[in-house]
């Protein structure tokens, strides 16, 4: 008997055993790299799409999956808190004249246009929801209803914007009634609108998502008479979004 | 000796070590038959809304400045979904919240390198309260803290012992439960046994094909009553003894302000009740999902039909209906449409049923010289109207839903030959070459009865969205998911019908008219203009 268990033990050992194998020679890969990467200059790397931990000085196949390698693009990723971007590089990448004047409506079914009417002459912070979404804009919603009450007691004036990314679903009915729920103030519109100008709109505030549950708890905010426009990550605590926002409405 | 001795007792050990988590995984299904617990129906009402049957306040914190939030904002459900399995958005996957999931003997190491020992109640109480995994690291901020009471949080906890394994009422291995309601006694009584035939006839012939995906399809009757809360006491009653999971083509015409609110109420899906009112206002009864337009729908597609002719541009209408729920409701339809076709406010002129004064009418209306006026009132009523407008040599456009018009109406003078509009929310026109075939097929299998051919179909047509929609779900049922997957339907042809599209916000399958006028001296209806869609 003991014999017996004795080898199941050893199966499920080598099982163990066999997982680690794998990652020994990912690490193997990896510790290749740096030596490449000496005798070639810094700037191009190569990854699989499929498998980011594969990163290559040169062109070629992927050695886990055989898929052809992709240039690396040196662009930096969003930290998991808080993107603040003073830096005068990123407002240039993003400024009012993209975004389009298209015609929306807001939770009270009136007619708007989105940059003249909302953006023009303010600073503003944009998010980005859906009434059907369950996971993330509650929490995010939440979020900016504190930001709208912690901003009423700065001497600013800063308008509060919730974009919907699913405007089939969300009539101004749902908004109005999404917007109860989070008990939000005056200044603060939630808008939506005809599929392809709502489409057009993401797309130029460069949140556009295929499908809508992959929309990212993103925040847009912007000082339009600045020409100040920054991002930060929506799950975050109010307080640093409050002074992300007062920052850019102070800016001249 | 020694030798089987060991045998034996690797066979012990085989028993005992192996099968634990076969043996584990074949319980819930033993427990599924088991309907819920009182305390665990109050912790599923707390899973899926996060309010509390004792009326307590239950409160959701947030974030690391505990932002307070409404329970009902952020429901459990919301996130860990009906299931527990979780459901991942913008970067956020909640956790499966099994009871397997969490007490899984090993404890639980996640994709981010945090590790906890394996969840027990205690341990549960302190994830919902605090915030805090069993090892007392913090979770993800995303997750809320919240503030119940005592006896919630235990109804909550005995109910996440059952997640994602209580069926909803009417489902087992074998078999599903719908049910639909029909007068027996009284004017419709004829109507409903042609509906119960037909609907009897098509799932014998579903089940004789061996069901939906090995289970076959148990239907029970329920009687509507005689009065609309009679009604909706014998339904209350049905739903609950007999365990329906969802119901199709119930004739729940005037009982609708009932119905609606208790299926709802109940979460109990019906599809396609025969009624001319369907209550689809804002915010919307999720659960029950109409083939045709009503009434309401029917006058807002005449209107629209007007706006957009060429002739007359913004034309003038004039609304003349006899007082009735159901014609001011269709006047607030007709006002709305105007306004969204951006036409001026109907003028509107009431009178009391019965006591319809023909010539002092038109001596009002004739003076506002209205292009189109809508007539919500008898057939006689309404040929009263044209014989004295004819007098006058006043002949304007009359607009109404061709459903409430007797035969009569084309004793209508011959001066509104082409002037009268009628809408109609399905038409022969629809009813494709198969559509028929299958149908026919199945009356003379089943020998149904010749008449109410209109109601045969229309409960045919439901019956059959039930099924496709049921097909569609799979075998893992429930009701929500039949809700979502019917609202994913998009120009599914019936045959029978127009094609069924239902949403998020909608919940007419097919959302518009046909509008015909009367050509009076062949005395026939003809086509003017192919269909409008309202949507």
């Amino acid at each position: 008997m003991t014999i017996r268990v004795i080898v199941v033990v050893l199966l499920v050992t080598v099982v163990c055993v066999l997982r680690p194998g794998q990652d020994s020679n990912l690490v193997s890969a990896q510790s290749r790299r740096p030596s490449r990467e000496k005798s070639q200059p810094q700037t191009a790397r190569y990854t699989c799409p499929m498998h980011p931990e594969v990163i290559s000085a040169k062109r070629g196949k992927c050695p886990k999956c055989g898929m052809a390698l992709r240039l690396v693009e040196d662009k930096v990723e969003a930290p998991a808190t808080v993107t603040v971007a003073p830096a005068p590089s990123d407002s240039s990448s993003f400024s009012s004249a993209r975004i389009p004047d298209v015609q929306v409506y807001d939770q009270n079914g009136k007619r708007l246009n989105f940059y003249s009417d909302l953006i023009k002459g303010k600073t503003v912070a944009i998010n980005f929801i859906f009434t059907t979404c369950t996971t993330i804009c509650p929490p995010l919603t939440a979020t900016f209803r504190r930001v709208q009450q912690n901003l009423a007691e700065l001497p600013l004036q800063v308008q509060l914007i919730s974009v919907s990314v699913d405007p089939v679903t969300d009539t101004p009915e749902r908004l109005r009634e999404f917007a109860g729920k989070f008990k939000a103030g005056p200044g603060w519109t939630f808008v939506t609108g005809d599929k392809s100008d709502i489409d057009s709109l993401l797309q130029a505030l460069e949140v556009a998502v295929a499908n809508k549950t992959d929309h990212t708890p993103m925040i847009l905010i912007g000082n339009d008479p600045a020409a100040y426009w920054t991002r930060a990550y929506g799950l975050t605590s109010p307080t640093l979004l409050v002074k992300v926002i007062a920052a850019a409405a102070e800016r001249k | 000796m020694k030798k089987r001795g060991s045998l034996k007792g690797l066979l012990w050990l085989a028993i005992l070590a192996l099968p634990l988590p076969i043996l584990c995984a074949s319980w819930p299904v033993a427990t599924a038959q088991n309907p819920l617990t009182l305390s665990e129906s109050r912790g599923k009402q707390i899973y899926l809304q996060a309010t509390s049957r004792s009326g307590k306040d239950i409160l959701a914190y947030v974030g690391d400045e505990s932002l307070e939030v409404p329970g009902s904002a952020l429901a459990c459900a919301n996130c860990h979904g009906f299931d527990g399995q979780g459901k991942p958005e913008g970067g956020v996957s909640p956790s499966n919240i099994t009871w397997e999931a969490l007490t899984k003997p090993y404890g639980a190491t996640r994709a981010d390198g945090r590790r906890h020992p394996t969840y027990t109640e205690r341990g549960l109480e302190l994830a919902i309260t605090r915030g805090l995994d069993p090892a007392g690291n913090r979770l993800l901020n995303v997750m809320p803290r919240y503030q119940m009471s005592q006896e919630d949080l235990a109804d909550l906890i005995f109910y996440l012992k059952r997640l994602g394994k209580d069926r909803d009422p009417g489902i087992s291995e074998d078999k599903i439960v719908i049910g639909t309601a029909i007068p027996a006694t009284g004017p419709l009584a004829e109507m409903g046994q042609a509906v119960k035939a037909v609907t009897t006839a098509f799932f014998a012939e579903l089940n004789s094909q061996g069901g939906i995906y090995n289970r076959h399809v148990e239907l029970k009757f329920s009687e509507t009553g005689e009065t609309p809360a009679a009604t909706r006491a014998n339904l209350e009653r049905f739903l609950k003894d007999e365990q329906i999971f969802a119901m199709t083509g119930a004739l729940i015409a005037g009982a609708e302000k009932e119905i609606v609110p208790l299926l709802a109420q109940q979460e109990v899906p019906l599809i396609g009740p025969l009624t001319l009112n369907p209550q689809i206002g804002f915010p919307l009864n999720r659960q029950v999902f109409y083939l045709l337009s009503g009434v309401s729908e029917q006058s807002r597609a005449l209107v629209h039909f007007a706006a957009k002719k060429p002739e007359p541009k913004n034309p003038v209408i004039s609304v003349l209906y006899s007082h009735s729920e159901m014609n001011s409701n269709v006047l607030e339809a007709i006002k709305d449409q105007s306004k969204k076709d951006l036409l001026g406010p109907p003028q509107v002129f009431d009178y009391r049923a019965g006591q319809f004064d023909a010539v002092a009418t038109i001596k009002q209306l004739s003076q506002t010289s209205p292009d189109v006026v809508f007539f919500m009132g008898s057939t006689e009523d309404l040929l009263s109207f044209m014989n004295e407008a004819e007098k006058l040599r006043w002949s304007p456009k009359i607009f109404l839903p061709g459903g409430s018009v007797g035969t009569q109406i084309f004793d209508a003078p011959v001066s509104f030959d082409g002037k009268v509009f009628l809408s109609f929310p399905t038409s022969p026109a629809d009813q494709t070459a198969e559509g028929i075939k299958e149908f026919r097929t199945l009356a003379e299998k089943y020998k149904l009865p010749s008449r109410h051919l209109a109601a045969q179909i229309s409960a045919y047509s439901a019956a059959k969205i039930l099924v496709k929609a049921l097909t569609l779900v799979g075998k893992d049922l429930s009701r929500e998911k039949l809700i979502q997957v019917l609202e994913g339907f998009y120009e599914y042809p019936t045959g029978l019908t127009p094609a069924i599209t239902y949403g998020a916000n909608r919940r007419i399958g097919a959302l518009g008219v046909y509008v015909v006028t009367m050509d009076l001296k062949g005395k026939q209806f003809v086509p003017a203009g192919g269909w409008v869609n309202l949507n």
